[in-house]
């Protein structure tokens, strides 16, 4: 039970740390929080609402995303999208992600 | 939709006062609308209360999601917490020392009083100890509590959390740099001198078990209260001024004329009480109804009148020497600049 719990610890701490990466590369074309949650699970990475929307917020405050409400479907949606300051920043995290990935598969070969 | 009406708000309800909360609801309202009509499409029929139950549960409860939205779960953050430990130790330490010195004083003048009243002295003196180490915690962490959330984390970095560059061992501290440990220290203490002078009064004094009442002498007069006003408005500007170089790290020279400016009104008030005469409230006719013998009560109040003058020139010493160092920070910085 114990192991259980630490294994799914690591790998959550270990999936945090992507999911960053994850949103702003999925982000060039404007997305509403539930709507990227399907995009990333329909690609395989499943993210926790409660991860989700606090992290688009926080993105947003820090200025890499941007959002807008828009009304669909007599539903008011708020799509984000990547700003240009997260622009800027995505090729230097996603050099970052392939380094990580060399290194570690070269350690775990 | 309207169990989720509910839950958006009960959730609305949890989340901490921050900005964008409507904002959060109106986003989780249109979240969970959007799941409930995913999973009725799934399903092959219309959204019911069944479903809508089945969709909160895995949601999660309400508090449970408020809480991933709140940016600051801290009372008290990591980065603070040693000092705080720090402070609170001292401060606890200090009430423990200083209520045992009065504890013996009490004991020590009333020997001729042993037995029951000397149980009574004890007892109310260890009580004393304990509620007000309580009630000191209580402000050392509520003065924590202001600090953490008037001076964000990101700005505040104690101890290891500070980038260290070992290069600084060599180099002179810039002069214009805060040394944000002794600001935290004057914040607490002050603000510990404001509580005790304006709440806890009767800290400041003795007091006796006489005939199964509780008799106190305050030790100062009436002709201190006066001063307690000024005071006030000396601590509070400083708790102010300290709470800003906080925020901003630097001195600046408003901030030098400040601090000169409070510290020679804290000096200016040092000496009026100096001057004032029979500031102390303790007079042998004081313990006349006590339990104290006359020769005692006569002892006591001359330790007290006597001490006193020597303890206020201490502290105008130290004032006097804090307000130099103050003029001299201000010139001296003035002087490099040019």
């Amino acid at each position: 039970m114990a192991n259980t719990e630490s294994l799914d610890n690591v790998v959550l701490e270990l999936r945090r740390g992507v999911i960053v990466l994850a949103v702003l590369s999925q982000l060039n074309d404007e997305q509403y929080g539930y709507s990227l949650l399907k995009l990333l699970s329909d690609q395989g990475l499943e993210v926790d609402q409660g991860t989700l929307y606090p992290l688009l917020r926080r993105l947003e405050t820090q200025g890499l995303l941007e959002s807008v409400w828009k009304l669909e479907e007599a539903r008011p949606r708020r799509y984000y999208v990547i700003s240009a300051e997260g622009k800027k920043l995505l090729p230097k995290l996603k050099k970052e992600w392939a380094g990580i990935v060399a290194v570690m598969d070269k350690m775990l070969a | 939709m309207k169990l989720i009406n509910r839950y958006v708000a009960e959730v609305g309800r949890h989340l901490p006062l921050i900005q964008g909360r409507e904002d959060i609801e109106k986003e989780l309202r249109s979240t969970l609308e959007d799941m409930l009509e995913d999973r009725a499409q799934k399903a092959g029929r219309a959204s019911d209360e069944t479903m809508e139950i089945e969709l909160l549960k895995e949601y999660g409860s309400p508090q449970k999601v408020a809480a991933t939205y709140n940016p600051h779960p801290y009372l008290i953050g990591p980065q603070m917490f040693p000092f705080f430990i720090f402070i609170l130790k001292l401060v606890v330490f200090g009430i423990m020392v200083g209520l045992s010195v009065v504890m013996g004083i009490q004991i020590i003048t009333q020997m001729s009083v042993m037995g029951s009243e000397f149980v009574s002295i004890v007892g109310k003196g260890i009580s004393n100890i304990v509620s007000t180490s309580i009630a000191a915690f209580g402000y050392v962490v509520l003065a924590f509590a202001i600090i953490e959330r008037f001076v964000p984390a990101s700005e505040f970095k104690m101890g290891e959390e500070q980038e260290w560059d070992p290069t600084t061992l060599t180099r002179e501290p810039s002069p214009d740099a805060v040394k944000r440990g002794e600001l935290i220290a004057e914040i607490i203490f002050t603000f510990l001198g404001l509580a005790v002078l304006n709440l806890y009064p009767q800290a400041l004094g003795m007091g006796f078990f006489t005939n199964e009442e509780w008799f106190f002498i305050p030790l100062f007069s009436a002709a201190f209260m006066a001063f307690i006003p000024w005071i006030n408005i000396t601590f509070l500007t400083e708790i102010l001024l300290d709470i800003n170089l906080l925020r901003t790290g630097l001195w600046t020279p408003l901030t030098r004329v400040f601090k000169i400016i409070i510290e020679a009104a804290g000096l200016a008030i040092t000496v009026a009480v100096f001057r004032t005469p029979n500031i102390i409230g303790f007079t042998a006719e004081m313990f006349k109804n006590s339990s104290i013998t006359a020769e005692a009560a006569q002892t006591l109040t001359t330790i007290f009148t006597t001490m006193f003058p020597f303890i206020l020139i201490i502290i105008m010493i130290i004032q006097g020497i804090e307000l130099a160092k103050s003029v001299y920070g201000l010139f001296r910085v003035n002087y490099e600049t040019k």
